[in-house]
């Protein structure tokens, strides 16, 4: 609570004192949850100047869409079962083929970081498999694996894996030299040195390399359903743009984006619990 | 003090090594012969960079050196030598009981087993109730206990010390080194002690000696010969300024000839 200001209770010499310093600034009055709540407000804001908008006549409701129409688009989709499949497919080849990855990514990592020379030879192949962005392979990928699942598992995988082995790496390679000395002095076996010193010093790494893997891995979903596919939120998206109806293509937009986010929500907590250990940074 | 087994014996140990920037072949130490008996406190102090962390980690097992030759007496139950580092060497991903037991696990000893053993240890450096805290939660001086209690665990013939204080603020230094002696004189371990601090040495040890800049060399083995156990007064005791004054005057003479100095 907000310090009262009131002096009335105090001898003359401790106001006198009390108005020598400053005063503090006065606390604000603390909100439970604030973030959550101001960011409640911002997209309310946004939705409702997005609505207003459109009924001003400021825009096209047939090219922006609006709130309402999205939700009855969604009401709609939802009520007659048109949505699940679609929804049932990106999940699928999304939980797939990051799966994989995280399958084979980590443990290369973790492989390529430990074993220097091995890593000297890979590094410059997976540079280059880094910078290119994956989303240019999907036809030779279309090529090699036709246009059903297979082909996404594989743009998936392919999205997700550079970054998590890149990720991977890094954090093997962050072990601080003086925790391996420790190991080392108090005969460690290179096994016991690994997991007691490599892993949890890479944990972060890798945390974070699941982190924006999945988003690629999303990304993945979504353009190998917009270039070959008969199934899914991209080639619904896809589809609702090719027939000009913008609420649908905004409804499968926004799926994927509380997908994202719920997915963030999930490796934040995930990165919590390793991170125990540490000081709370706030 | 009387004829008594050695629980290390250093013979002609010479290292050198080559600089990476500059491709020059230099030379750590020069040559080291030390032998210390069995129950006795060992400091080595010197100018920075004489190579005594060197001969730390030569001694340790972590470098080979060029020429020369370690013994350490072998231990039949627990560790020939544990080294208590300088500072961070704690893993901050485990309890302080994990951190404890560490060097038991390093030994095979099942996880149930060596955290039962590091207890006894957790208490005679009096961290009693920190088992389950993480080193961040920890300050310096505890930290540094525990680093102690870990070396501790595998119960070594020799224990490596490399200036487990130098990070420590100078009150919570001192209280250290009355924690050592106290924890020496429980444990009766053999104590190899690296320090740049002089009063620390002498303070703390049986025998300081005296090593050159580099390329390092012993110049003097002094015997202490205050009275035990000691307490913080014997710093300011005549006595005790005389030992400071006798090494400072060594040392000091290395720093105006050392390469430093010249630079």
């Amino acid at each position: 609570m907000a310090a009262q200001t009131t002096t009335s209770g105090l001898a003359p010499s401790e106001q006198q004192a009390k108005r020598r310093h400053p005063q503090p600034p006065r606390m604000r009055r603390s909100i439970k949850n604030e973030p959550l709540v101001f960011g409640i407000i911002g997209f309310v804001v946004v939705l409702i100047a997005w609505e207003a908008a459109i009924d001003l006549g400021m825009a096209r409701a047939s090219l922006l869409s609006s709130p309402t129409r999205i939700w009855s688009a969604a009401v709609t989709d939802f009520g007659n079962g048109a949505l699940w499949p679609h929804i049932a497919t990106s999940l699928l080849e999304w939980t797939v083929g990051f799966a994989l990855a995280i399958v084979v990514g980590i443990p290369l990592g973790l492989i390529l970081g430990t074993f220097r020379r091995i890593g000297m030879i890979v590094d410059p192949l997976l540079s280059a498999l880094y910078a290119t962005p994956t989303v240019a392979l999907v036809p030779l990928i279309i090529l090699l694996f036709g246009i059903g699942i297979g082909a996404k598992f594989a743009v998936v995988f392919l999205e997700a894996l550079v970054t998590l082995t890149v990720s991977t790496i890094t954090g093997v390679k962050s072990a601080d030299p003086r925790h391996l000395e420790t190991a080392r002095s108090f005969g460690a076996s290179r096994w016991l040195a690994f997991t007691s010193v490599t892993l949890p010093s890479s944990v972060p790494f890798i945390v974070t390399g699941l982190r924006i893997g999945a988003g690629r891995a999303l990304v993945g979903v979504i353009v190998a359903e917009f270039i070959a596919a008969n199934v899914g939120i991209g080639f619904y998206i896809s589809l609702n743009g090719n027939l000009l109806n913008a609420s649908r293509v905004m409804l499968g937009v926004l799926l994927v984006g509380a997908f994202g986010v719920f997915v963030g929500i999930v490796i934040g907590r995930i990165q919590r619990y390793f991170d125990r250990w540490r000081p709370a940074i706030r | 003090m009387t004829e008594q087994a050695l629980a290390l014996r250093a013979t002609g140990v010479r290292m050198e090594y080559r600089d990476p920037a500059t491709r020059e072949r230099l030379t750590a130490i020069e040559r080291m012969d030390i032998e210390i008996p069995e129950g006795e406190f060992v400091s080595i102090v010197g100018p920075s960079g004489c190579g005594k962390s060197t001969f730390l980690k030569i001694v340790n097992g972590l470098l080979p050196a060029t020429e020369g030759e370690i013994e350490i007496k072998h231990s039949k139950g627990g560790s020939d030598h544990a080294m208590v580092f300088q500072d961070s060497s704690l893993f901050p991903w485990y309890s302080v009981q994990r951190n404890v037991a560490y060097g038991l696990a390093c030994r095979g000893v099942k996880r149930k087993e060596a955290f039962a053993r590091a207890l006894p240890f957790i208490k005679l450096v009096g961290l009693e109730g920190f088992e389950s805290k993480y080193p961040y939660q920890l300050s310096g001086g505890m930290q540094q206990r525990a680093n102690l209690a870990r070396a501790l665990t595998v119960d070594p013939e020799l224990l490596l010390m490399d200036e487990p204080f130098a990070a420590l603020d100078a009150q919570t230094r001192e209280l250290m080194q009355v924690e050592l002696i106290r924890i020496w004189s429980e444990a009766q371990k053999t104590v190899l002690f690296i320090t740049h601090q002089i009063d620390e040495a002498i303070f703390l040890s049986d025998r300081v000696i005296v090593m050159s800049a580099r390329p390092g060399r012993i110049l003097a083995d002094i015997t202490i010969e205050l009275p035990r156990p000691r307490d913080l007064d014997i710093k300011r005791t005549p006595r005790f300024v005389e030992y400071e004054e006798q090494i400072w005057r060594l040392i000091s003479k290395q720093l105006s000839v050392g390469p430093e100095a010249a630079a």
